[in-house]
């Protein structure tokens, strides 16, 4: 099933490529906060997909499974246990960065990044 | 003793949040912030060399290809380890010491950041797993956004959330990177990807390879701050508390050399690896000096002036020789005693005068001296002046270059430390030698004791490695023997 | 058959999230992108990421957003 492999490719490509466009040229900060998550879920998707195995099994093996037959036919389970992590640590970035973005809206009531992020470089051209 | 080499990482982790959790008892907080430090420098000194694997998976032995494999997360500790985790341990005790004096209520989650940052880049030193360095990195990442977020200083939330889009913008790529070389080789142990890349099991030139390289490269540009991150990387500087900036520019340097010394036993077989990062370290140096000198507020010029002299590691390292490499890894280790100087100095200036616009400061050497001196001669360090430790270790670049038949590059290196020290003694002067402004009212506070004492400790280090440079030089030109 | 579903579902509602005007509907949206996400990792072979990214992805992340909305404004202006 090469056909599946290169679906799911396509969808990580197309994921990362949203969440770039939208990390860098949307004006709003909760819409690049939610693009920069879909990078990470397209990173995430590239790296199971390493792992799958086109026809193979859950990398778990059961009792009663012969262990040459399972070697042979499971998925490779590493890229699967990164995934793990990196996913949890995705979620943690998101909510701080949420949190900073909550602070900052109390201060300059928008949520546009021309307005957020503006001040510390018209500090600096001031000190200039 | 071999079981040392985990608690380097484990015990800052252990206290961070033991420290976090209990808080509210302040006086106990603080002993217990003071003890842990004390112990971060001595752990690697005390410390044997060798591996560590997790769990105890030894390395098998593959009966087919003859290859060794590990499985398990590998820790390596060798005299380049020892040598900066004390130094990054003894960083960190001079800086909680200079914190835990200067406020009565210390914060436990600021304490409880500085403990994290230090226990990431130990972590990302230590180790030789892609992946395990990729999750370090990101605890460094939000370790380093929390520090400037926690300062007092105007703007140092938008600092931090713009480092932070930035940082997770990069991190995710250099994830990418990170499964490319996966995919192509099955492992993320450094040494195995190293032996199926100069084995020839990897194609090297495939393009699946080269985007790797990409990948990779463009999360180190981020972590280290190479251009073009270079004005966000001297901005969460100047945000920063000064104390927290001394930890945070060597976060920065150790984050960079980590991870450049596992890219080049990966990729050192492709000639554009070296080409790339000696393009970046060049810009990085023109770039970093040249806007260091239209800088008005000082803690932003030294920041500038960080980036400048990271350029000099990367340059030391792209050249790629064992005397190169072993250069670039010396500057490496004198940048961080010196711009934690620096920052923890000019730290006390803004204590005493609340004012950091060089034009407002003038005639400072009168009221603090010993302040003033020190500070001098970390400025001359850094520009390279004989005998302090920076002319040891861009001497030594200087003449890596030419042996390697690059003299524009080491012409380039010496014009740019001429330039290194037109800033500081601009600054210097601005600062300290001219008459002192009439509306600049200097309040008769004294520095801090603590804070006289870690420089006086960074001092000696500085004078030290100038004057017997061999004794860290010899240990790192057999490690880089050992990676070549 | 079903991957290439969820394979247009998750681009689908990523591209969706990003156009819209109310900020609260991208979350949910970002939910949906999530959920579909974790589907097709248990297709994938991955049942142990595919129900981390399940809490993660279709409950947790959705809820900080909506929650942070809450607290700011709903509309992209």
């Amino acid at each position: 099933m090469a056909q599946t492999q290169l679906a799911i490719l396509l969808t990580s490509v197309a994921l990362v490529v949203i969440g770039l466009y939208a990390a860098i040229f949307v004006d709003n900060i909760i819409k690049k906060i939610i693009g920069i998550s879909f990078i990470e879920e397209g990173a995430n998707l590239f790296i199971v997909a390493i792992g799958y195995k086109a026809g193979g099994v859950v990398p778990i093996l059961m009792p009663g499974m012969d262990t040459s037959w399972f070697a042979s036919n499971a998925a490779y389970p590493l890229p699967f246990g990164l995934v793990l992590t990196s996913i949890v640590i995705g979620a943690s970035t998101l909510a701080v960065m949420l949190a900073l973005v909550m602070v900052l809206y109390r201060r300059y009531g928008t949520l546009s990044t021309k307005v957020m992020l503006a001040d510390t470089s018209k500090q600096e051209e001031y000190n200039e | 003793m071999n079981e040392l080499i985990p608690l380097m990482v484990i015990v800052p982790l252990i206290a961070a949040l033991l420290i976090s959790a209990f808080s509210k008892f302040n006086k106990v907080t603080k002993i217990f912030a003071f003890v842990v430090a004390i112990c971060l420098p001595l752990i690697p000194l005390l410390s044997n060399y060798g591996l560590h694997y997790f769990g105890g998976y030894e390395p098998i032995l593959d009966n087919v290809t003859s290859f060794v494999y590990h499985p398990a997360i590998t820790y390596s500790f060798t005299f380049l380890q020892q040598i900066f985790i004390a130094m990054i341990g003894l960083l960190t005790f001079l800086v909680i010491f200079v914190y835990l004096t200067k406020y009565k209520e210390v914060s436990g989650p600021y304490l409880f950041l500085l403990f994290l940052g230090t226990a990431a880049v130990t972590a990302m030193l230590l180790t030789d797993d892609i992946f395990h360095m990729f999750v370090f990195f990101e605890i460094l990442a939000l370790a380093q956004v929390g520090i400037v977020a926690a300062s007092s200083i105007d703007y140092s939330y938008e600092m931090a959330l713009k480092y932070m889009i930035l940082g997770s913008i990069g991190s995710p790529i250099m994830l990418l990177g990170i499964g490319f070389l996966l995919a192509l080789t099955g492992s993320v142990n450094v040494t195995d990807i190293a032996t199926a890349v100069h084995n020839g099991l990897v194609d090297a030139t495939s393009p699946v390879f080269l985007t790797s390289l990409g990948l990779i490269f463009f999360g180190w540009l981020y972590a280290s701050g190479l251009p073009p991150f270079h004005t966000i990387k001297s901005g969460i500087y100047s945000k920063a508390e000064p104390h927290g900036a001394a930890l945070l520019q060597s976060f920065t340097v150790i984050s960079m050399i980590s991870i450049v010394l596992i890219m080049h036993r990966i990729y050192s077989t492709l000639p554009i690896f070296e080409v790339l990062i000696v393009f970046f370290s060049i810009l990085a140096m023109i770039l970093g000096v040249s806007m260091a000198l239209t800088q008005t507020d000082f803690r932003r010029m030294i920041g500038f002036l960080a980036v400048g002299e990271l350029g000099f590691i990367g340059l030391g390292i792209g050249l790629g020789t064992n005397y190169a490499i072993t250069a670039g890894l010396f500057q490496a280790l004198n940048e961080i005693i010196i711009t934690a100087l620096l920052f923890i100095g000019f730290g006390a200036i803004v204590n005493a005068t609340n004012e950091v616009d060089t034009r407002k400061l003038g005639g400072l050497l009168a009221y603090h001296p010993k302040v003033s001196l020190m500070l001098l001669i970390a400025g001359l360090a850094m520009a390279g002046v004989p005998p302090l430790s920076g002319f040891q270790s861009k001497l030594m670049l200087v003449q890596a270059s030419l042996n390697c038949g690059f003299p524009e590059i080491s012409i380039l290196a010496i014009m740019v430390s001429i330039a290194t020290f037109v800033v500081f003694v601009k600054t210097f002067y601005v600062m300290f030698l001219r008459p002192k402004p009439k509306e600049l009212e200097v309040e008769g506070k004294e520095v801090p004791r603590a804070m006289i004492f870690a420089m006086g400790i960074l001092l000696i280090l500085v004078i030290g490695l100038g004057l017997f440079p061999d004794v860290v030089v010899n240990g790192i030109s057999s490690f880089v023997g050992g990676i070549l | 058959m079903l991957e290439f579903v969820l394979c247009i579902i998750i681009v689908l509602s990523a591209i969706l999230a990003l156009i819209q005007k109310d900020l609260l509907k991208a979350a949910i949206l970002t939910g949906f992108s999530g959920g579909a996400l974790a589907v097709l990792f248990q297709i994938l072979l991955a049942p142990d990421v595919a129900l981390t990214q399940a809490i993660v992805g279709a409950a947790i992340v959705p809820v900080f957003i909506a929650l942070a909305v809450q607290k700011t404004q709903r509309e992209d202006s």
